[in-house]
């Protein structure tokens, strides 16, 4: 980086930073934020032509770019602006604290202001400066009107398009959600949009975990229709990030949600209640296994159905036996646990037969997370099941351990657990 | 199998607490203080926390102090657990514990309430999330099989099933990923490792192969270890990397607390001393 960034003076950072802090106001739909290096700027501004705009007057700089919302910033200022910006901040922060400042309310209003302009810019900079949004949020929530909140929500959102895993800025979201959930007719929309924006954010930024986290927060807000809803909408995008395991545990966050619904219903419609749920893990065990055979060797597709046939077997089959006792006219369905291991047992045989294949690092990987999970079942199969099933299990089990052992040496350990052969303290 | 480059990652420490003016170093300074944790804590292991002024960092620790008690992450920022977590950590490596006004002690905290908390962050898969119904996250289960190994309350972790799911994080180079389907990282080779050791499963895993991986992300020439080979150092992977070294018992190096993450004789010389 060139040397010029610390030869700038006080008075030349003051003026940059009112550059950016003029530019944030004038164009408050701004979006997106990035940084460029000073010798892409030529380029950038010949772009710009003869526009008579908020362009045109940003075009005599050599530090600020702006199209269509989009800002650019030199990376040779950031530096001397973000010490001018903190500087800034720092001072109105302490005059609007000062007890005594608050003598009247015009003068409270423009400290508060100051301290709004300066902590922007600041964030803008620096997006994890903690100090920052707790300021603002101080102030917020002196005044808690919609717009101001929804105005925390894109600044938010302007720091996520460049910092996607911002763990300040995602729990900034999270708290002003909270304040708005006082005023209910909006929340289920934000809730929505919010779930939106997370997908987006999700396509260029794959696993963001405190994305997803965010995501499934908001779960909980979710009414019943929401929640099969959300499962509807984001198959589609599941169903193209097959390696993605942040978006099946989202999948799983929502299937919990809906069975605890289930199991606080006790009234006639149980039944029906009941049909539909075992109806949703029936279907999503079924796109499970038509995307196990499509995409060969992804984990996160395996350890999705590791859940779903642990809890159709472990917990829906007790729910049955209580439902179909209570119910009339009886449930439709019948859980049969016996053909469920059946065809997992079909699956796990027929993945495994492709280890001629094993040069193909994909096709032994299916091999050995389809091993694992055959002696995931035998683990998770309550005691109680019948003697067919654990003696189905047995027989299979020998062969899938020794090419376990075979071809995933390190786990040795874990494998001969599995089997029995040591216990474990 | 390569070596420990120790000497060169004491000289990476100190130089990059000296550095303090590039925009990376700037815009992290309201996290300084967990930066002092990791370089500092790497020292210590490598038997060189003299190589910095004690009292130099001691009196800007104190600097960073809040009214409330609390620290902040650098002087004049807000106080937040994180960091005084930190500033305790560093202080406890310096015997300095005690200039602090010990007012708060585990006595004071409702830790019945504190474990039913990280319970409810338990998952299906033996993992913790960083909330109730989040996605098991190798540092969060760090976090919370150490904060029930520090409070007695081990017993309500599934030790098969979670260090099935840990061990399921190393991968072919021996390196260990954080979730399913992502990329080794050297940060793991602690959360991952401590967590195992903690639960009693360590050998569910190639120990061998993970020392290498690590050795492999050093470098050799500048000092400091990278998350993965032959990509940027940092202080935050060059802690975790020792760390991981010594928890894997590699030669010379102190050991060090998998729940309380510092050295084993600061650990008994802070349990020693009270009465």
């Amino acid at each position: 980086m060139s040397t010029r960034e610390n030869s700038y003076t006080e008075a030349e950072a003051l003026n940059l930073l009112a550059q950016l802090e003029r530019i944030l106001d004038l164009d408050p739909l701004i979006d997106e934020v990035g940084f460029i290096h000073p010798s892409q700027f030529a380029t950038l501004k010949e772009e710009i032509g003869d526009s008579l705009s908020l362009e045109d007057r940003v075009h005599e700089s050599t530090s600020f770019w702006i199209r269509d919302h989009k800002l650019g910033i030199s990376t040779q200022i950031l530096i001397p602006v973000y010490k001018a910006a903190k500087h800034a901040f720092i001072s109105a922060l302490r005059q609007y604290k000062t007890p005594g400042n608050f003598s009247g309310k015009s003068q409270d209003d423009t400290l508060a202001i100051e301290v709004m302009i300066h902590s922007k810019a600041l964030l803008l900079l620096s997006c994890d400066f903690a100090t920052a949004w707790n300021s603002r949020k101080l102030i917020v929530s002196n005044k808690r009107l919609l717009p101001i909140l929804m105005d925390e929500l894109h600044l938010s959102a302007l720091v996520l398009s460049y910092s996607p895993k911002s763990e300040q800025a995602w729990s900034h979201r999270r708290w002003v959600i909270n304040m708005i959930a006082r005023n209910c007719s909006t929340l289920q929309w934000i809730i929505e949009r919010e779930s939106e924006l997370v997908e987006k954010i999700a396509e260029r930024s794959k696993m963001n975990y405190r994305a997803w986290n965010h995501r499934c927060w908001l779960v909980s807000f979710m009414t019943r229709e929401q929640v099969l809803d959300e499962l509807k909408k984001s198959r589609n995008w599941s169903g193209l990030h097959v390696a993605d395991n942040s978006c099946f545990h989202y999948r799983r966050r929502l299937m919990l949600r809906n069975l605890e619904g289930f199991c606080y219903t006790q009234d006639n419609n149980s039944s029906g209640y009941f049909v539909e749920t075992y109806q949703i893990w029936k279907e999503e065990l079924d796109w499970n296994e038509s995307l196990i055979k499509q995409y060969v060797g992804r984990e996160a597709l395996w350890l999705h159905r590791r859940f779903l046939s642990m809890y159709l077997i472990k917990h829906m089959a007790t729910h049955l036996l209580a439902v179909s006792c209570q119910s009339k006219p009886k449930a439709s369905v019948d859980i049969d646990i016996d053909s469920l291991m059946d065809h997992e047992l079909c699956l796990v045989h027929s993945c495994s037969t492709t280890i001629a294949d094993a040069n193909f690092e994909d096709f032994q990987a299916q091999a050995i997370h389809s091993a694992a999970y055959m002696l995931w079942l035998t683990k998770q199969i309550p005691e109680y099941q019948g003697i067919d099933i654990q003696e189905k299990l047995r027989a299979g089990v020998g062969d899938v351990t020794r090419m376990l052992k075979r071809s995933c040496p390190d786990r040795s350990s874990l494998w001969d657990y599995l089997v029995g052969y040591h216990s474990e303290p | 199998m390569g070596e420990l480059a120790a000497d060169k990652h004491v000289k990476y420490i100190i130089s990059v607490e000296k550095k303090k003016d590039s925009f990376e170093s700037v815009v992290m300074e309201h996290l300084r203080l967990n930066g002092a944790y990791w370089g500092l804590t790497t020292l210590d292991i490598l038997g060189k926390l003299d190589a910095v002024d004690e009292e130099d960092v001691i009196s800007w620790i104190l600097k960073c102090q809040d009214e409330s008690g609390g620290f902040a992450g650098n002087i004049g920022h807000d106080p937040h657990v994180l960091y005084t977590l930190s500033a305790v950590q560093v202080l406890a490596l310096f015997d300095k514990v005690d200039i602090l006004d010990a007012d708060k002690r585990l006595d004071k905290i409702n830790v019945d309430k504190a474990v039913e908390y990280i319970v409810s962050c338990k998952n299906l898969d033996g993992g913790f999330g960083c909330t109730p119904g989040g996605e098991s996250h190798a540092g969060q289960i760090f976090c919370c099989v150490g904060a029930l190994a520090i409070a007695g309350a081990l017993h309500h972790v599934d030790k098969d099933l979670l260090g099935w799911w840990l061990c399921e994080r190393q991968v072919k180079s021996g390196g260990l990923n954080g979730r399913p389907e992502k990329l080794p990282d050297v940060c793991y080779s602690w959360w991952v490792l401590s967590s195992l050791i903690m639960i009693d499963r360590v050998h569910w895993i190639n120990k061998d192969k993970l020392v290498k991986f690590i050795l492999d992300c050093q470098d050799m020439e500048n000092g400091g270890i990278s998350d993965r080979p032959d990509d940027a150092v940092d202080v935050f992977h060059t802690y975790f990397g020792v760390a991981g070294l010594s928890l894997l018992e590699y030669p010379g190096l102190k050991p060090i607390d998998p729940a309380y993450a510092l050295p084993v004789d600061v650990v008994n010389r802070i349990f020693f001393s009270k009465k």
